[in-house]
């Protein structure tokens, strides 16, 4: 199954992003118990990229944590800010540092480190277990901002750990996150093709294509809008699939309308959810929900 | 009337509740606050009117036999599964498998259907005031589709005996299905139908029956011989 959910915030507050986020994923946690997560998407840091880091999956966070700054110090990263909770260290950098550089630096220099999230605006957490262990550790009903996705996960086929839970981060191209329900079968044939351009993948998660599928489209010039598009040709499968950049957040539903998949739109927000209970739950009063169509590509400029 | 507040109360103990009151003689039944929960109101086998003053989840009114449900807001998948008979009226829009495998009574949508309205259906009608998505009708057995507006890819796919009419555009017809002229007895049918399910304001913006058109089955699917393969090629 899996759980989506998607929220823009329209009004200029930006204050409520993590509460709803929150009251959607615990609607649908009972669609996926495995893990949950969300990319949240905050207020703009003047050019500066925020990175997340996995500091592994088998403890010794304390221990990696003081690794990774010192790092950071070693290669010059003028890295700032820097904290750490639970599995993941956060810090910022300059917007005009070399990305591809820095997360091959991070992550060769211990195999269980890897770069969750890098953005302008994006920052994701995820964990096994659910919504509730997701707020305890992280408190992500606190966090500001204009829009994001959330995730609860009920694992089919890979592993059920930090780097398998979505969202997924493109893993290079900054401010780009997606969530996806269903299964991606011509994944495999798509992640030779990836492969063979260099392209490294971090899990054997079908979805963690679409975020290198999108990121690819989007690096050729294409819209968001075309990219979904382009989707619909190139992946097979069934799919529900909600996106986010800096500045859009949008969704495509595949040709089969096999995987559900609801939105509400007021003058106030944007919602899209697998189920209206999620949607309802989290944003109380008087609006429509509907599916979407088959084939249904919509996206909103933030 | 009687009343069943679904606030801070799970499915079973809301569905317990309507079922313990339709016991205490309650003929009519008001369920407030549904709130898109799953699974209210299913397997009710008595003639009782349940009205519900919002949106419902997954499964609402599924394998009824007799009630008479209103629906104040929309409801999602596999709305009235297996019905047996009575009647499901839903004021918003329905999601995917609405009306799926029933065998009579009545479903009336006053907005939109999304994919596979009505599959495998065995008998009752659905009546849409709007538009059907992917799929409608997929593998029909008998009963009657109506959509007053548009409908969707691969309509009535690989039908058996159940009869569409669509008032509005068909963007595809699905494997095996014709359109065919309707007759006077269906443009009858199609206004005394309209007529009797959709409100004043909702009827006078359709078409009449006369001017829809009328999708059934082109039997060379359902009743072909393996051996006949030049027929079989000719359907797909």
């Amino acid at each position: 199954m899996c759980g989506i959910a998607g929220f823009l915030d329209k009004t200029k507050e930006h204050s409520g992003l993590g509460r709803v986020l929150l009251d959607m994923l615990t609607a649908l946690a009972c669609r996926g118990p495995d893990s949950a997560g969300v990319a949240l998407f905050g207020p703009s840091t003047n050019g500066h990229f925020v990175v997340k880091v996995k500091l592994g999956n088998h403890g010794e966070s304390a221990l990696r944590a003081e690794r990774l700054s010192g790092l950071l110090k070693s290669i010059g990263a003028g890295a700032r800010e820097f904290s750490t909770v639970a599995a993941y260290a956060r810090f910022v950098v300059d917007g005009g540092i070399d990305l591809t550089n820095l997360i091959a630096s991070i992550e060769r220099s211990d195999g269980e480190m890897e770069v969750v999230s890098v953005g302008r605006n994006l920052e994701i957490v995820k964990q096994v277990g659910s919504p509730a262990n997701l707020e305890q550790t992280y408190a992500i009903a606190q966090f500001c901002g204009t829009h994001g996705l959330g995730h609860t996960r009920l694992s089919t086929e890979s592993r059920v750990d930090l780097s398998h839970s979505q969202p997924f981060w493109s893993h290079g191209r900054p401010d780009l996150a997606i969530v996806h329900n269903g299964h991606i079968t011509n994944y495999h044939k798509l992640r030779r093709v990836y492969q063979q351009r260099g392209i490294r993948f971090y899990t054997e998660n079908d979805s963690e294509v679409v975020a290198i599928y999108l990121s690819d489209q989007l690096g050729k010039g294409r819209t968001l809008e075309d990219s979904l598009h382009a989707m619909l040709r190139d992946l097979d499968g069934s799919f529900s699939c909600l996106v986010a950049t800096a500045t859009q957040f949008g969704f495509v539903k595949d040709p089969f309308a096999l995987k559900p998949l609801l939105w509400a739109e007021t003058d106030g927000f944007v919602a899209v959810a697998n189920e209206e209970i999620a949607i309802r739950s989290a944003l109380p009063g008087a609006y429509q929900v509907r599916e979407a169509e088959v084939k249904e590509v919509r996206v909103w400029e933030r | 009337m009687g009343e069943v507040n679904c606030d801070g109360r799970s499915t079973q103990e809301i569905n317990a509740e309507i079922k313990q009151q339709i016991k205490q003689g309650a003929t009519e039944i008001l369920v407030r606050n549904p709130g898109a929960r799953h699974n209210l109101g299913v397997a009710i086998l008595e003639p009782v009117a349940i009205r519900l003053d919002g949106s419902v989840g997954y499964y609402c009114g599924g394998l009824i036999d007799g009630p008479n449900f209103e629906i104040a807001g929309s409801a999602g998948w596999g709305l009235a599964e297996s019905m047996m008979n009575g009647q499901v009226v839903v004021r918003g829009n329905v999601g995917n498998g609405a009306a799926a495998a029933i065998r009579g009574g009545t479903v009336v949508v006053h907005q939109d259907a999304a994919a596979r309205l009505g599959v495998s259906m065995k008998g009752g009608t659905v009546l849409v005031a709007g538009n059907c998505g992917y799929m409608a009708g997929f593998m029909g057995q008998k009963g009657t589709i109506i959509v007053c507006g548009d409908a969707g890819e691969a309509f009535a796919d690989s039908m058996y005996e159940t009869v569409c009419f669509v008032g509005g555009r068909i963007t595809e017809l699905g494997t095996d299905a014709v359109i065919e002229e309707p007759s006077t007895a269906d443009a009858e049918l199609l206004d005394s139908t309209l007529a009797k399910h959709l409100p004043p304001e909702l009827r006078k913006s359709k078409p009449a029956g006369r001017n829809f058109k009328k999708v059934v089955s082109g039997r060379k699917l359902w009743n072909f011989d393996k051996r006949e393969w030049k027929t079989w090629q000719e359907a797909l």
